[in-house]
């Protein structure tokens, strides 16, 4: 017999997923990254991976405790937050510089502006940028990976002890071949092992063909669209490219640009975050070809020679005005004034 | 124009749910139940109320007409049963809470055992007029049964400022659980297609496009059959792609001639005039056996119903009554829903009348609805832009809603509130299950308020 009758607006069904599964794929998304992590910075990977994230869900517990507010820990948001803050830092990176990184990007890049799905930069690199800025040197300091490539110029190599030997990222040491104008064919050579991600980089950026993979997953699980990271490779390809065809001698290959750096990770799983992003497809677009553009130019005329956080941050701060420029207008055409 | 070149025919954005069709879709429609006491509301359409012609303690008979308006956007009411007028008194009404209704209760010596009628002499359009058809199909009482329920003599009746050139007949049934049009299609098709030519000939259409979803490939068979038999004279039967709203009209409309409804306004603006199938069997009987609407085929389903399927109706049964027919509810806790699940309106009084527009009555649980949505948890919203992409009118619902949530009603005007078809595509695929379709509806509502259209 019937005797609980509950009511609400319809629908009455809904969907099975939830922001958790939503999170959990993103997460999915970056276990082949996590893998090439260990694979080639071995033990640094799972210290680097695990201190982020710990610290990253404490300081959103801990937030939520002083703003009275229920627990949200259970949307996975704050482990994707920590495993992408952790993929873009070095892998020999201090772990109590990556805990305070990692507070920084929760409790001012996101609960500050209260919570998900309210902050307007993406807090990974809200982190990142607070890194760069307070610990430059040792935010471009490289480990070799521990698949050591006897390929790559080692730059500024230490030997003082057999872990920590550095070297230079692809990209600073494109940098260096563009000020110092020597060649850059060589670079344009080892195209190949950057793609996999045998090169010096931050832990989880190095392995162009993991992310892809991961991106793939995303693309298919139609977690992400593919409009923003189609528009940031793309607008990439063509700038490098323009580069490349004034002076081949002088600028990497549009491929090498493509493969190094922060490239995939942030067109596949950090210009996609959805809480940052426009919202509709042609303001994905601009958004998309806005962070391809910056990164080029940072990349080709700044002094850094990644410029993948700033453009996504700059491209974050303008997001909200692209919604307001590409408003949906109705199936129906604009109504009739009134 | 032909249309059935093209391979599927759709719209942008809409979702897919769950059919779950399955439940009923091989019962066929059980006729012949009377329930004790029927409440005939007064107000069973869009427009104005009728005002009662019986009073308190007199005989009616079966068919008789009870309730009339002399508005021209109404339609009168007629009493399914022979019996005694008990009261007029005010009953639960799906939408508008509560409402004036005729009860009559059923004279145990007039049983009425009746089905849909069934038409048998050789149909001849030259008999009926223009004229005769409009009045017939008011004086029957007809609404759209596909759920708005706008009269449809205002609808079919050729209107000189508006001249409408294309009829669109509706078989799609994209709810999810519903399966009463399609038995009508498989059962009274012969009946359907009359009503369509009866209302080919009202409008002045000169071309008709009978829509059906392709997972109905039994009824189009049926469909296709009996037109051929019957003569086809410029009506095409178009499969259209399987998916939800395409049984909205505007979305219906789109799907086959490509062609948009302004925003606002109505399908006569474009010349298309668009009827539900059970509309249309019904001004064949209304026009051809002079039968008022007093009984629809309602959808008794959901996984919490001991005995699921289709059963003609005498219009005003309470779903307590319909629900014991059924065999009654196995759960002890369950939301009853008249109307579909992504539509339809969840009653909290069993003594809920039935009315002329409503298909379906489904009870569902707690394992259907899932967990969240059962206990209306939310989460914040993510942005992640599903519920743009699955809008049907292109709209931007999450800004919407929250607009309303925040009391910034011009906001809410700015992204065009008042164009959304509440079809719920936007709270269905919501990961953060916001009640989205609900924010909109207490916006549009409280626009409405401000211009003090409703009370």
């Amino acid at each position: 017999m019937l005797t609980d009758i509950t009511v609400s607006f319809a629908p009455h069904i809904s969907k099975k997923h939830s922001t958790r599964s939503v999170m959990l794929d993103v997460i999915i998304g970056l276990a082949p990254a996590m893998i090439a992590a260990v694979i080639f910075f071995r033990l640094y990977a799972i210290t680097l991976v695990a201190t982020c994230v710990i610290s990253c869900m404490a300081t959103e517990g801990i937030c939520n405790l002083i703003r009275k507010k229920p627990n949200t820990l259970d949307d996975l948001s704050a482990v994707i937050t920590g495993i992408i803050l952790a993929f873009s830092i070095p892998p020999a990176f201090p772990l109590w510089a990556a805990i305070v990184g990692s507070v920084f990007s929760i409790a001012i890049g996101k609960m500050v502006f209260g919570g998900l799905g309210a902050n307007i930069f993406n807090p990974a690199m809200v982190g990142r940028a607070f890194l760069t800025a307070s610990f430059g040197m040792m935010m471009a300091t490289w480990t070799v990976p521990g698949t050591i490539d006897p390929n790559m110029p080692q730059i500024a190599a230490s030997e003082n002890a057999v872990d920590v030997r550095t070297q230079a990222s692809p990209l600073a040491y494109s940098k260096n071949a563009q000020k110092a104008q020597y060649g850059a064919r060589e670079l344009n050579e080892s195209v190949g092992d950057i793609f996999l991600g045998n090169v010096g980089g931050c832990l989880g950026e190095t392995s162009a063909l993991a992310l892809l993979i991961g991106g793939i997953y995303l693309l298919i699980r139609k977690t992400i669209s593919f409009h923003i990271p189609v528009a940031v490779l793309l607008s990439t390809f063509i700038f490098s490219g323009i580069a490349y065809l004034i002076n081949s001698d002088y600028y990497a290959s549009p491929l090498y640009h493509l493969s190094s750096g922060g490239l995939f990770i942030g067109a596949f799983f950090i210009a996609t975050d959805p809480v940052t992003a426009p919202l509709t497809r042609r303001g994905m677009w601009l958004f998309g070809f806005g962070v391809g553009t910056i990164t080029m130019l940072v990349r080709i005329f700044g002094s850094f020679p990644e410029g993948m956080m700033y453009s996504i941050l700059l491209m974050n701060a303008v997001t909200p005005l692209i919604d307001r420029m590409f408003k949906r207008v109705p199936a129906g055409g604009l109504p009739s004034a009134r | 124009m032909s249309v059935t070149s093209k391979k599927s025919l759709t719209f942008p954005g809409g979702i897919h749910p769950p059919d779950k069709k399955s439940l009923t879709v091989d019962s066929k429609i059980h006729t012949g139940f009377t329930p004790k006491e029927v409440a005939v509301l007064l107000s069973q359409h869009i427009g104005a109320v009728c005002e009662p012609l019986v009073s308190k303690g007199a005989l009616v008979q079966a068919g008789q007409k009870i309730g009339d308006c002399e508005a021209f956007v109404s339609a009168p009411i007629h009493s399914p049963v022979t019996g005694k007028v008990k009261e007029i008194a005010l009953r639960p009404h799906v939408v508008m809470g509560r409402s004036m209704a005729i009860v009559i209760e059923t004279l145990p010596a007039h049983p009425v055992k009746r089905g849909c009628v069934q038409i048998n002499e050789e149909f001849d359009i030259n008999k009926y007029s223009v004229e005769k058809i409009c009045e017939v199909v008011r004086e029957a009482g007809l609404v759209g049964m596909g759920g708005a329920g706008f009269p449809t003599r205002v609808k079919i009746e050729p209107n000189p400022r508006l001249p409408k050139t294309t009829m669109i007949v509706n078989g799609c049934e994209c709810e999810p659980y519903i399966t009463c049009d399609y038995q009508v299609m498989l059962e009274w098709t012969k009946q359907i297609i009359i009503g369509i030519k009866l209302a080919k000939k009202a409008s002045g259409c000169s071309e008709v496009f009978i829509g059906i979803e392709d997972n109905k490939p039994r009824a189009i068979e049926m469909m296709e059959t009996v037109l051929g038999s019957l003569g086809a004279d410029g009506i095409e039967i178009v499969p259209v792609k399987t998916k939800y709203p395409q049984g909205g009209e505007r979305q219906l409309i789109r799907s086959i001639l490509k062609k948009n409804v302004p925003t606002g306004g109505i399908p006569p603006m474009i010349g298309v005039l668009v009827l539900n199938v059970a509309t249309c069997a019904a001004i064949a009987e209304a026009v051809v056996a002079n039968v008022p609407l007093t009984h629809r085929v309602v959808t008794v389903t959901g996984e919490a119903i001991a005995e699921p399927g289709n059963y003609y109706v005498p219009i005003g049964t309470s779903l307590e009554t319909l629900l014991e027919v059924c065999g009654g509810v196995t759960q002890k806790s369950a939301r009853v829903i008249m109307g579909g699940p992504m539509m339809g309106f969840a009653v909290a009084d069993l003594t809920t009348p039935t009315t002329k527009t409503s298909g379906c009555i489904l009870v569902i649980t707690k394992e259907q609805m899932g967990k969240a949505k059962f206990e209306r948890r939310q989460t914040a919203c993510i942005r992640c832009g599903r519920c743009l992409e699955v809008c049907p009118e292109n709209l931007n619902p999450t800004k919407i809603a929250h607009a309303v949530k925040n009391n910034m009603m011009d906001v809410a005007k700015s992204y065009y509130i008042n164009a959304c078809i509440e079809c719920g595509c936007c709270s269905y695929i919501c990961p953060a299950n916001i009640e989205l379709t609900g924010h909109i509806k207490t916006g549009k509502i409280s626009l409405a308020r401000q211009k003090k259209k409703v009370p």
